[in-house]
Order: structure tokens, then sequence, then C-alpha cells
């Protein structure tokens, strides 16, 4: 019992799910990191969709507890413009590895095993999530998880994709 | 039955109104950590304090890379997991801000603040604690001060610098839209440094 754990519950799933705009803007700082699949993973080459980018880590239960409808959300937008991130924050390969066996995802894992990509980040707890949107720019933020497949939050994500 | 269960188990859930008005707080056992916790809801906020034993403490800290030495130290410091949310919803949402800075724990006649992620980061740079460790231990503990609109929340490790089993009271401040808000809660205990075995709880 490494953690304290309390279940998301239904009442929870039933909640709005919000993002949050931001009153300013601003452009996503770019990154390479490698992923627990040793593919490196740039920022700037999803330059065209809407990307987002989580930051997380194993031992977080609102971390783990977002990951499957996470999951479904990128299974239900299979085919458009949308793309996500999952930024590791200080762990090992081993140890996420460990952890896509209890929570298998399909979308990268990128690891930033020192840091210094959400340092450039206004991360202030885990988990948050950044909305990038085509041109780059973080336009919306979320503190805490969220039902990632929610079809009020799927429909924030898809009006960024209109010019 | 050891008597840490008889007591785990005797902690139902009590409801009164604190010295706030509008607020509720709720004294119980976490159903899942089974551990005794202290919820504060008012309108647009909850936040709930649940015990950590000093021996979960310190098996989380050791496996993220501190000596025993250290999580020692972090587990001596009665470590609290604190749940802090942003419940309000439209078509009244709110801006909910806090700075842990502004919390008093009244303990043994005297005042004290928290303990807090800068503090600590001074801590582990006089006792060299390794890069990796310090990075978790940051993100573990509940930010000092943080601002949550409608739907966000942060879990995260609350310390107050005092010895498993003692009670304090803590007055919790927050502000909402600009407005000050304080409830006290009363009698928070804790948590005694005992050893589990698997069946205790």
């Amino acid at each position: 019992m490494w953690f304290i754990t309390t279940a998301v519950t239904a009442a929870e799933r039933d909640k709005a799910q919000t993002l949050t705009p931001l009153d300013v803007p601003f452009a996503a700082p770019d990154f390479a990191l490698k992923g627990e699949d040793d593919k490196t993973y740039r920022l700037a080459d999803y330059r065209g969709k809407v990307v987002v980018l989580n930051f997380w880590a194993t031992w977080c239960p609102p971390c783990r507890y977002e990951m499957p409808s996470m999951e479904r959300a990128h299974q239900k937008t299979i085919g458009e413009d949308i793309a996500i991130l999952a930024v590791n924050v200080g762990e090992d390969e081993t140890t996420v590895f460990a952890f896509t066996g209890q929570y298998p995802v399909s979308f990268p894992l990128p690891l930033d095993r020192d840091g210094s990509v959400i340092a450039k980040y206004p991360v202030i707890g885990l988990p948050t999530t950044f909305i990038i949107d085509p041109r780059g720019n973080v336009t919306h933020r979320a503190i805490g998880g969220r039902e990632w497949d929610d079809d009020r939050l799927l429909g924030q994500l898809r009006k960024l994709l209109k010019p | 039955m050891p008597p840490l269960c008889v007591c785990f188990r005797a902690v139902t859930a009590l409801l009164f109104t604190a010295a706030s008005a509008n607020a509720a707080v709720t004294i119980g056992t976490d159903e899942e950590a089974r551990l005794p916790y202290w919820e504060i809801v008012e309108s647009g906020v909850s936040i709930r304090l649940v015990q950590r034993l000093p021996d979960q403490t310190r098996g989380f800290f050791q496996a993220r890379g501190f000596s025993v030495e250290d999580s020692e130290v972090i587990a001596q410091s009665c470590v609290f997991q604190t749940v802090f949310k942003n419940i309000s919803a439209a078509p009244t949402p709110s801006t909910i801000e806090y700075n842990l800075r502004e919390w008093v724990v009244h303990a043994a006649g005297a005042r004290r603040g928290l303990k807090t992620r800068e503090d600590w980061e001074k801590e582990w740079t006089t006792r060299r604690a390794p890069p990796p460790a310090r990075l978790a231990f940051e993100w573990s503990l509940l930010p000092t001060r943080q601002s949550y609109r409608s739907g966000d929340y942060n879990w995260g490790m609350s310390m107050f610098n005092l010895k498993p089993g003692d009670v304090f009271d803590l007055d919790v401040v927050w502000h909402q839209d600009g407005n000050k808000r304080t409830v006290t809660l009363k009698r928070v205990r804790c948590a005694p440094d005992i050893h589990l075995k698997p069946g205790d709880l």
C-alpha cells in the first residue's frame, strides 16, 4: 500500500469534464524525449495536430485513474489530428513498462527522467495536462485527472482543429 | 484483533458544523486506505486529509531512492495524504486558491506552519539526497500554492513536522473568488508508528 487510493466514483465520472482556457496562451516549449518503447518523441513533430500533453507518474493515484480514459479517448480519435503524449516524470523504462502491464495504453509515454521538460511548463502538481493547438500554442490546461473520453471534453479538443 | 483495528473500525463518520458557518467537517475512515480522515466540504470546495502510516511513508520513499536515514526523517514528520478539490461547477464556477504558508498548526500550546516543498528542498541539499529521489519527493507533496478552476484538484502529501501519534488543530485557509475562508479541524491525529501485519487493517 504505497499510496492511499480512492476509486473514481460514478458521481465524479458524471461531472462535467472541464478544460480551463488559458487567459494568455503561450508557445509550447519543444522537447525530444525517449519513450519506454525506446523511440524518440519530439513535440515539434506534432505541429498541425491538437496535442494532449499530460505529465504523470506511476505512483500518483489520479494519474493512474485517468489513464484508461485517455486510452479510450485515443481509440475514439484515431484518424483525427489529435495526439496524446503522456510524459512520465522521474521514472525509468522498467517502472513504466511494468505499469503498462496493468494499464495498457497505445499512445506514447515519453520519459522525462531528470525533470528537465516538466520544468519548462507551468506545472505545480501531478497530473497536469496541457492542450496544444495545431499552431503549437498551449491554449487550455487541466489540473488533476479527467475523464478524457467524455464527449464534451472531446468536443473541446475537436473545436481546436477548426481554423 | 489488534487494538489498532478496534480503533479504526470504531471511527464512524461523524458530521458536525465547524467554527466556520456552512462548512461541514466529517471525520471517518477512508474506504480504501482504511485509515482515519478529516474532511471539509463547503460550497465549491472539498479538502480531505487522510492519515499515512510512517511505515507506508518509509516504504514509498525508499522505493524512490531515499536512504533509510532520509526516509526515516520523512516518516517521522506526521504525513497526511491530502486531496484538495475545486468542486464548483456551472452556473456558479469558482476560482479557489490556497497557500500552505497561511495554514496554522496548533499543537502543545504553540503555533507553527507546515513543512513545505521549499523547506524540504533546503534539507535535501544539506543531506545530499540523490536527484531522482528529490524529484519524486517534490511531486509527491501537495503544492505549496495552487489555483484551481472548476474541476481541478490535487492529491499530495502534507507534512506537519510533528511526531507519530501527536494531536493538533489545523486552520485550513483558502481563497474563493478572492474571499478568504478559514475552517479549523479539531484534534487531528498523526498516524502512530506501528508495523502492520497482513490482515491487520
